[in-house]
């Protein structure tokens, strides 16, 4: 700061002798112009800030109109055995006789959907050490990412599992509802 | 001085100068001209020492600013209505197909030319710094880096634009990186996207990103680059003649500026006298300019004649629901989809994402190590400016060897990867790919 001298004050105005000058004293001691200088730096500092962080702040939005993550999907007899592709909420919904499960098609390694893949014959893996009958595959196309039928990641990229959501009845109409943004257990069974 | 008589004299003569006098004047009378010095080393002016890739770069970036102005006229920056406005201006609009075409190839061949630009560079170890004093070419290395960044992030951000599946699938996958990000990954994401979806806050911030902000900072950062290449005393070639001038010990003619006892050290002119003007250097009016016209010419002429013949793809409308298989990214940024995919790290039971080891860590230590190379370098001065000095022979294999993994990469990513992201070989068939359900 000290070479902000932006206004210096005539040579004859300054009295020599009643103080020392500030050059020669060890620490300039603080003057009205001193203060004033600083108090304009931080006035300067604190309203570009100000004036910034409103810019940044702006940008992050208070209110999203998106989609419900949660979401009727339809009465659950409406569901063939297996697997159904919803495709507005890339969600699998899994039926095997009277119970419900669901999938999310978001590929845990950077978003993409996974298709499924029904395989011509059922094959045999171990999933987490006990031998398990799959007979469907989730496939990502863009980085080539694989899971088994219940989402287990096996190959490619993926770091884990595929999601398994939240499934519920709705009290009002009985129909299956879908909650993306609540993850469960691999052994949740909605019994309907 | 010539008399100009004519308004086509008075436009013109700066151009052409008919004396050395004027031709020293012309750069400071002439506004285009005045970032240009007066006098520049022939060595600098070589076709095969720079190939003028700076240059280049720079007309790409001002045709890119041309039509991109245009497009911004046509485009609309809605998610209802983008990809309809992008259709018209490629079937509707007179010449809408070839303004898009010209900027879509400008866009490509900018990141090749800018890419290959900083390869010339780190070969002819320009970025170091020579003989004159108070150069500082480090610093307009990192400049380059910057410069190279934001033509990625141009790229990145215009491909968004068409709303098209490339778009929508390329943002997905890019925003999902910044959120394999520690720490603040999610809140990055959020930000780009504006939401937690990729929505019409998102295509905003893009086209704003593309139109304005990105732009600017590349005006900006060229118009420091430019200046400090004056600081620098011209290109890395203009040092090596001054110092083979200075081993030759051939009297010179000298030109004493230096303030003695009055400035420290030896002022900048007394450097500059070491190369011997006459012999080595030619006014940049019309030598420079001239070369420089010609280049402009032949960037137009290639960049016109390719857009008639290489086709603007546009994929269907961006789909939320479908992911295209396979899905692949422009070829500039295939090598960063090939490593995402290949360095998922799996210890023990500990997994590090793939998004966050290639999408990240290995772009960003790339980027640091460009951006510290310089400081670390301690090849001599003699290696300044020559095309694969013997005593960068170490450093440049290294370098080169990065380059072709990149290239490699790029390759795999383009020709070897079909659906799901299987390896297929070019002579292979891809199998046919599930019917959608």
């Amino acid at each position: 700061m000290k070479n902000l001298r932006l206004f210096r004050k005539p040579a004859s105005h300054v009295d020599s002798h009643a103080q020392p000058s500030p050059e020669l004293a060890g620490s300039p001691a603080p003057t009205r112009r001193s203060l004033l200088e600083k108090a304009g730096i931080g006035a300067l500092l604190a309203s570009v800030t100000g004036i910034g962080y409103a810019c940044v702040r702006s940008l992050v939005p208070n209110v999203l109109y998106e989609q419900s993550r949660r979401f009727k999907a339809g009465p659950p007899d409406a569901f063939p055995q297996g697997a159904t592709f919803i495709e507005e909420q890339r969600v699998f919904i899994v039926r095997e006789q009277n119970t419900f499960h669901a999938i999310s098609a978001v590929c845990t390694h950077l978003g993409c959907t996974v298709k499924m893949v029904n395989l011509n014959q059922p094959k045999t893996v171990a999933i987490g050490g006990k031998p398990t009958q799959v007979d469907r595959e989730f496939h990502c196309p863009c980085h080539g990412s694989k899971y088994y039928g219940d989402g287990t990641n096996y190959a490619g990229p993926a770091p884990r599992s595929l999601a398994w959501c939240k499934l519920e009845i709705a009290p009002d109409d009985g129909s299956l509802v879908v909650d993306l943004a609540q993850d469960v257990r691999k052994d949740f069974r909605l019994t309907v | 001085m010539r008399v100009k008589h004519t308004l086509w004299d008075k436009l013109t003569w700066t151009w052409a100068p008919a004396t050395d006098r004027e031709a020293g004047d012309s750069v400071v009378r002439n506004l285009l001209l005045h970032w240009f010095p007066a006098k520049v080393t022939k060595a600098s002016l070589s076709w095969g020492y720079s190939f003028w890739l700076g240059t280049i770069s720079a007309l790409l970036f001002g045709l890119l600013t041309l039509t991109g102005m245009i497009l911004m006229f046509l485009y609309i920056p809605s998610v209802e209505r983008a990809y309809a406005s992008v259709k018209d201006i490629e079937f509707v609009v007179s010449f809408g197909w070839y303004l898009r075409a010209v900027h879509r190839l400008c866009a490509h061949l900018m990141v090749g030319v800018v890419f290959l630009h900083m390869v010339r560079v780190f070969l002819t170890g320009a970025y170091r710094n020579g003989v004159a004093v108070q150069q500082n070419r480090p610093l307009n290395w990192i400049i380059g880096v910057g410069l190279l960044l934001c033509t990625l992030l141009l790229s990145f951000t215009g491909y968004l634009l068409p709303w098209d599946q490339l778009a929508y699938w390329a943002i997905t996958v890019g925003t999902n990186i910044a959120s394999a990000a520690p720490l603040v990954g999610e809140q990055m994401r959020f930000f780009l996207l504006g939401g937690s979806t990729i929505d019409q806050n998102t295509l905003i911030r893009f086209y704003v990103l593309h139109c304005f902000f990105l732009p600017v900072v590349v005006l900006l950062l060229f118009a420091w680059h430019m200046w400090r290449i004056r600081k620098d005393h011209g290109l890395a070639s203009a040092d090596r003649v001054a110092r083979e001038q200075k081993r030759s010990a051939v009297p010179v003619k000298t030109k004493t500026y230096s303030l003695l006892g009055v400035t420290r050290g030896r002022t900048v002119h007394v450097e500059a006298s070491l190369v011997d003007e006459i012999a080595e250097t030619v006014p940049s009016s019309p030598n420079l300019t001239m070369r420089l016209l010609v280049v402009t010419l032949a960037t137009l002429i290639v960049v016109s004649l390719l857009a008639i013949v290489v086709p603007t793809p546009l994929e269907e409308p961006a789909n939320p629901r479908v992911t295209p298989n396979p899905a692949k990214a422009p070829w500039y940024f295939l090598w960063l989809q090939e490593l995402v995919t290949d360095t998922t790290v799996h210890i023990g039971g500990f997994t590090i994402n793939g998004a966050f080891v290639g999408g990240i860590l290995v772009p960003g230590l790339i980027v640091a190590a460009l951006v510290i190379w310089p400081y670390l370098d301690r090849s001599p001065v003699s290696a300044v400016g020559v095309w694969f000095a013997a005593a960068r022979r170490r450093q440049n294999m290294v370098f080169l060897l990065c380059v072709a993994a990149v290239i490699v990469l790029t390759i795999i990513g383009t020709f070897l990867r079909g659906p799901y992201w299987n390896f297929y070989w070019p002579w292979e068939s891809w199998p046919e790919t599930p019917k959608p359900f």
